[in-house]
């Protein structure tokens, strides 16, 4: 955690601002979906509360606060109390461990008249990083599949079978696509040969290259980035990652028509809101993966370093705005590919269930078998 | 003085043990599992503290998130009143299970006690810091036991087929829920 | 070693801030007001039936099982990606390949025959 007060309290503080992020990405996004959603429709959204419908969620959490307090007669209560706290731990521990800013070294400095250097003399390094595992991605997707506990803990705390078996259909569907998950994700760690996001960040920075038998052709104006070089498992991670979250079109465990309201037909008030909490965490951290793995993470492009030259701002100063410049370009990216959830949420229909399972184990584990043994021969005939 | 990795340390072991025992001693069974999956987590835990990263992350991936999810919904599937009803009372089959405990606890004890010196006295070669885990992991897998882990391959290929077969059987434990 | 801790204090922050927003939700509610109707399980609103369980499918048992055995499968293809490149510079890259090959092949059999043997369709 670190040596001195100063890091001690520095790190606890991006631990507790990145979770607190987690939380307040929820009113920004329910209100573009529902403007968006809106918007799609051809229909106004919420309007009225607050300029542009601002203030609406504010307004829905306020009435969840409010609401009653209760739990079915038959309902286990341990488990009943404890599924919508568990589903928030999976998406804020894995957002925590991703890098969303590069580690920037920070000389040694006077405060409070006190000198601050560090453990040996030579100031700080720090990343706006909750904490750094150096196995990151299996430790994301360790984290990740604990998020099924959530649900099947609701589902048995109900005590309401239509809540048991959206419960159970909602496990067996994230179990399937975990596989898809994991397996797309073999084709990219061949081409980084790296577990760590910072390392796989580090070497999209280039300008493409492409080897070919020892060869090698670069094309200057588009970066090196991963679905250039793994475009099909670009598209088996992005597919796969929205049933993990559970959303359309693979949200048949919340569907209205189907299942009452799924394995969270008996939850009201803040208990459901932290259900979407979790849910809306899943999304972040989906993709944030999807931008560090295929999409260059926080790489500065070459034009904004050239528009705003930040890197030649001396000292301390320098290095915190290049730090905020790389975070604002991840969260450009990452902003983008919520929108495509949202977006994409309201323009496909919804999947059947054996459509669904079918899709995962039929279609998408074979599809990413052939990008592992395609990225393979790629890679093989790249290096000659 | 005990450091902070102490304190650490004796904290995950402590939720582990607790876990572990309150595995065989709570009433309802679906507990019991969760509890299991606790344990799963808090083991993961501790190897992280040993700088075993990847050794944590496949412990959670496979044990905690797989193997345990399997069992809790298995558990929720079947209404496990009939297995409770099952359970023989009696002194001779009390005395059975009493004596198999033991049996099995004296060969855990025994191998525990001839090991010990093993495992006290052996010289513990320090692990280069340069070696990255994952990547000798990997060179001994690919290298020494290349064999075995295309038996490994083989033996789950084995576990797919009969798990598939088992479950066509007719009849079973519970045809008539 | 201490590289552990801050995933335990995130994980009681995390605990700590669901079960306080839960406890005071608790605590501005109305007063609990029970009604039968609010204590039944919830069947479109009316006050339901208690049917007894029925017949849940044994394809769960199943989905479970056979992500096990992938999962681990695929868990095994990890460390081998990683040190895909670096066989490939050393010159070994035929082996490295083979020898996966064999692995990938047992995959695409187990698949295969789970896909052929309709274990896994939902009717």
């Amino acid at each position: 955690m670190g040596a001195d007060k100063f890091e001690i309290s520095v790190n606890l503080i991006k631990m507790a601002v990145i979770f607190l992020m987690m939380i307040q990405i929820v009113p920004i996004l329910v209100w573009v979906e529902r403007r968006g959603s809106a918007f799609i429709q051809n229909r106004f959204g919420p309007n009225r509360v607050g300029p542009l419908g601002l203030m609406q969620l504010l307004a829905d959490a306020v009435k969840f606060l409010f609401k009653e307090e209760f739990l079915p007669k038959k309902g286990v209560a341990l488990l009943y109390y404890a599924a919508p706290v568990m589903a928030l731990v999976p998406g804020a521990l894995a957002l925590a461990s991703l890098p969303l800013s590069p580690t920037i070294h920070i000389e040694p400095f006077h405060l409070f008249g006190q000198l601050w250097a560090g453990v040996d003399g030579k100031g700080y390094d720090f990343a706006f990083q909750g904490f750094s595992i150096n196995v990151g991605i299996v430790y994301v997707l360790g984290i990740s599949s604990l998020g099924a506990y959530s649900l099947l803990m609701a589902g048995w705390g109900s005590s309401n079978k239509y809540s048991l078996m959206g419960a159970l259909r909602a496990s067996a569907q994230m179990i399937s696509y975990e596989l898809a998950l994991g397996l797309s994700l073999v084709g990219i760690l061949m081409i980084y040969g790296t577990l760590s996001f910072g390392d796989m960040m580090k070497m999209q920075e280039a300008a493409l290259t492409y080897g070919f038998f020892g060869q090698k052709f670069t094309i200057p104006f588009l970066p090196d980035w991963g679905i250039f070089h793994n475009p099909i498992g670009m598209l088996l991670f992005a597919s796969a990652s929205f049933a993990e979250c559970n959303r359309l079109p693979f949200d048949l465990p919340e569907a209205e028509g189907e299942l009452v309201a799924g394995f969270h037909t008996e939850y009201g008030g803040f208990k459901m809101l932290l259900f979407y909490i979790g849910e809306y965490g899943h999304m972040l951290v989906a993709s944030a993966l999807l931008a560090i793995f295929y999409f260059g993470g926080y790489n500065i492009p070459q034009w904004l370093m050239t528009l705003l030259p930040v890197n030649h701002i001396p000292g301390n100063l320098g290095a915190i705005l290049f730090a905020l410049l790389a975070h604002v370009v991840l969260l450009t990216k990452i902003i983008f590919f919520l929108w495509v959830f949202i977006w994409v949420r309201w323009t496909l229909p919804r999947f059947r269930y054996d459509q669904l399972m079918d899709l995962g184990w039929k279609t998408m584990l074979p599809w990413a078998l052939v990008n592992v043994i395609l990225t393979a021969l790629w890679i093989f005939c790249a290096q000659g | 003085m005990l450091a902070l990795s102490d304190y650490i340390f004796y904290f995950l072991a402590f939720t582990a043990f607790f876990s572990a025992c309150s595995v065989i001693l709570v009433q309802n069974p679906i507990y019991s599992a969760l509890f299991l999956a606790s344990t799963m987590v808090a083991v993961a835990a501790i190897f992280v503290s040993l700088d075993a990263g990847f050794v944590a992350g496949v412990q959670l991936i496979v044990y905690a998130g797989a193997v345990m999810v399997l069992f809790v919904m298995v558990l929720m599937l079947f209404d496990l009143k009939h297995d409770l009803d099952a359970f023989s009372p009696g002194i001779l089959s009390g005395a059975f299970k009493l004596a198999s405990v033991g049996v099995i606890l004296g060969l855990i004890m025994g191998s525990i006690y001839m090991s010990a010196d093993m495992v006290f006295n052996s010289q513990v070669t320090p692990i280069p810091a340069t070696l990255d885990p994952v990547r000798g992991l990997a060179t001994t897998l690919f290298g020494n036991y290349l064999f075995a882990f295309e038996v490994i391959g083989a033996l789950l290929l084995v576990i797919a087929i009969g798990a598939v077969t088992l479950s066509r059987v007719r009849g079973g434990t519970h045809a008539n829920d | 070693m201490t590289s552990v801790l801050p995933v335990i204090v995130l994980f009681f922050l995390v605990v700590a801030f669901g079960a306080g927003i839960l406890f005071i939700a608790s605590f501005l509610g109305p007063k609990k007001s029970p009604n039968p109707a609010k204590d039944m399980p919830y069947e479109c609103g009316i006050p339901g039936t208690e049917a007894p369980d029925s017949k849940i499918n044994v394809k769960f048992y199943l989905t479970a099982i056979l992500f096990i055995i992938f999962d681990i499968e695929i868990i095994f293809m990890y460390p081998w990606a990683i040190t895909f490149l670096d066989y490939i510079k050393k010159g070994e890259g035929a082996y490295i390949m083979g020898a996966m090959g064999v692995f990938v092949l047992l995959f695409i059999f187990g698949l295969f025959w789970e896909v052929k043997s309709k274990a896994l369709d939902w009717d």
